[in-house]
């Protein structure tokens, strides 16, 4: 090997870190997909051409979305506040808080999707939808799944301080998600 | 301990197949990661092989029996490059030299684990669905839909496995190192690999969100856009070319400098310039904004200045890295005796490579010589992608001994076939280099109008690229025998 640096003591927040990489890519997905809906969506525009029918998306829904995925980022918060503090019975409620936030938001977009009445292959517009909606209900569907095995550990002993790693790196991840949400209800359900 | 005991412990003791599978061992999942690379990138030489066998005659079809075949083998050839055999690879160094430069473990290694064999599995996927008539589309719309789908399934697994392993990599490199030890300090194959896997995992995810786009569009109904037939290639084609494919040789470069600076047992000089113009190779390399499908009414994203800047500055910052390496080489060449070690010969060329690709690329960019569509953007990708598997080779050959063992190591083979591969790559490139200044297009189809009606003298300039490949196939041939060779006589040495 050519160069090799001593041995000495590792550097900590291995998970965070981890998380951070991990996090980004999957931002850097949903920055592809915005930048083709905004694109094509632009060009559709200019030229005079409808978007997506009248009435086809509706406000009401997304709003409930975007308050849901708002109140779950202050529990997440709430989590490693807790976590940090050696709260265990605040972690746990906080966590458990936030995964059923999790779980109505999904909830309530397959719902909607169900009652929205616009097939996936009506237009391009009604493809990305599906394709960014979709994509964001599984990335939340991850952190919930992340969440259920934090509750699992805490259940285990594993909430205290020494182990906060593992709540921020699930809460840098679901406070991603959030931020992904927020740009799906200004730029799809506010804009249309 | 009871004769019950003992029993038991031995009904339960794990076969070598449980073993290799449920190894979390990096030396053993480099060894996978690198098997199957090399593997991918011989099928793909034999893929370019065959599109150059055909190419032989523009006007008809002689090997396949379509245009639509021609492009299955064509795309298959690039994909097999990049995303089944090279990234993965450079992953095998990623998971075992690089940690231990970083005098660490791999962190995560059951991540590590799943990460290979998702790889493994998407990988195996991706061939099949080239091989039952599948692909990433193509221009006729004859392929079949279910085996595209499954094709676009296996490069989403592929990708997953990618990104995961780069996760690992990147926390080891960050967080798993020494405390006190700056990412100044790291030896120059870590440092490329964080800043060449940061680049990748960002393109890598923006891949996958065209593929899942491709994939959801495409499933049981008839495509709006996106999952067309003949739309699919074109949403992927920005990871094969230019300037993606840059990120590919960042860390043979780094490889080079570690190498060439081991052997010469000299210091680099001029340490943090060369650090600097490692790190903007790698953001010069960033390509998740060159997507062609997308163009929008005015200046293609291809002749935008972003593009073209890029395309011209990644030659300076080339040179000033390749001009590191040979300072280096310069001060320590007396320490390299008569017979310079194959893996240095090798790396040096992958470098000398990576710059007249990046000249290569700079022509393309031309307006005026409309370069972009033509056998020019082959010739670019062949001398990137030789350089690279030049590179990889040189750095399984430095580091074989951790890789695989002490025994049977066999440089004057090794050698033969690196400047096997550098020789027909160097054929293949400067071949189609010409062919694309005389109009050949960069797929050529079976006809001559797809072909762009090139000058006659194609021809000729087709049969030398077509003995590049042959060239570089044997090259590729001659270091398996030697990975074989080398494993063997270690597997015999443990037993």
């Amino acid at each position: 090997m050519a160069t090799t640096v001593p041995a000495a003591p590792t550097r900590p927040r291995t998970l965070v870190v981890a998380s951070a990489f991990g996090t980004g890519s999957v931002v850097m997905y949903f920055g592809c997909l915005f930048a083709l809906y905004f694109s094509i969506r632009h060009d559709a525009m200019a030229w005079g051409t409808q978007w997506y029918p009248e009435g086809a998306i509706q406000l009401v829904p997304g709003g409930m979305n975007m308050s849901t995925m708002a109140m779950s980022a202050i529990t997440m918060g709430w989590a490693v506040h807790a976590v940090i503090n050696d709260d265990r019975i605040h972690a746990m409620i906080a966590m458990a808080l936030t995964a059923v936030l999790g779980i109505a938001m999904v909830n309530q977009t397959v719902f909607y999707f169900k009652d929205i009445g616009l097939p996936i292959d009506a237009s391009e517009a009604a493809t990305l939808l599906f394709t960014i909606v979709g994509s964001h209900m599984v990335m939340v569907a991850v952190g919930v799944l992340w969440l259920g095995l934090l509750l699992l550990r805490a259940l285990g002993g594993q909430d205290t301080s020494r182990h906060r790693d593992l709540v921020s790196a699930a809460a840098l991840y679901w406070y991603a998600s959030v931020a992904v949400y927020s740009v799906i209800w200004v730029g799809i359900y506010i804009a249309k | 301990m009871t004769t019950t005991d003992n029993a038991a412990a031995s009904d339960s003791a794990p076969t070598s197949l449980e073993q290799a599978v449920t190894t979390t061992d990096p030396v053993v999942l480099g060894r996978v990661w690198g098997f199957g690379g090399m593997t991918a990138v011989l099928l793909g030489a034999v893929a370019g092989l065959l599109v150059g066998l055909e190419r032989l005659d523009l006007g008809s079809a002689d090997v396949f029996g379509s245009a639509d075949e021609v492009f299955q083998f064509w795309s298959a050839h690039r994909v097999a490059f990049v995303l089944l055999g090279v990234l993965p690879a450079l992953m095998a160094l990623a998971t075992t030299v690089v940690p231990r430069q970083c005098s660490g473990p791999l962190v995560f290694p059951r991540a590590a684990a799943m990460a290979c064999w998702t790889w493994l599995i998407g990988a195996g996927m991706t061939v099949v669905g080239f091989l039952v008539d599948g692909g990433l589309g193509t221009p006729g719309g004859g392929g079949q839909r279910e085996a595209t789908a499954l094709t676009v399934m296996g490069l989403l697994l592929a990708i997953g496995g990618l990104l995961l392993a780069s996760v690992c990599v990147m926390t080891t490199i960050v967080s798993g190192r020494p405390a006190g030890t700056g990412l100044r300090d790291l030896p120059y194959t870590a440092w490329t690999t964080l800043v060449g896997a940061t680049v990748w995992t960002g393109m890598l995810g923006v891949l996958a969100a065209n593929a899942v786009l491709a994939y959801v569009d495409l499933r049981g109904r008839p495509a709006v856009r996106f999952g067309a037939e003949d739309a699919i290639w074109e949403q992927l084609s920005w990871m094969f070319t230019h300037p993606a494919i840059y990120v590919l040789a960042l860390p043979v470069l780094g490889i080079a400098l570690d190498l060439v600076s081991s052997v010469t047992r000299t210091e680099q000089s001029n340490r943090d310039v060369v650090l600097v113009a490692t790190a903007a190779f790698g953001f010069l390399s960033f390509g998740a904004f060159a997507q062609t499908f997308f163009d929008t009414p005015g200046t293609p994203i291809a002749e935008e200045a972003i593009s073209v800047v890029a395309a011209f500055a990644i030659v300076p910052v080339t040179l000033a890295i390749v001009g590191g390496l040979a300072d280096t080489l310069r001060r320590g060449a007396a320490n390299l005796g008569s017979k310079p070690p194959a893996e240095a010969v090798c790396s040096l060329l992958a470098a000398l490579l990576v710059l007249a690709a990046t000249a290569v690329g700079a022509v393309r960019v031309i307006a005026p010589l409309e370069l972009l569509d033509s056998s020019v953007t082959g010739a670019h990708f062949a001398l990137v992608l030789g350089a690279v598997v030049l590179g990889v080779g040189a750095g399984f050959h430095h580091w074989g001994e951790e890789l695989v063992g002490p025994k049977g190591r066999r440089p004057g083979l090794f050698l033969l076939g690196g400047l096997a591969v550098a020789g027909g790559t160097v054929l293949v490139g400067v071949a189609d280099l010409v062919s694309g200044l005389l109009d050949q297009a960069d797929f050529t189809g079976v006809d001559l109008a797809t072909a762009g009606n090139p000058d006659s003298g194609v021809g000729g300039l087709n049969l030398v690229s077509m003995v590049g490949s042959v060239v570089l196939l044997a090259g590729l041939g001659l270091w398996m025998l030697t990975g074989s060779l080398h494993t063997a006589a270690n597997r015999k040495g443990a037993a």
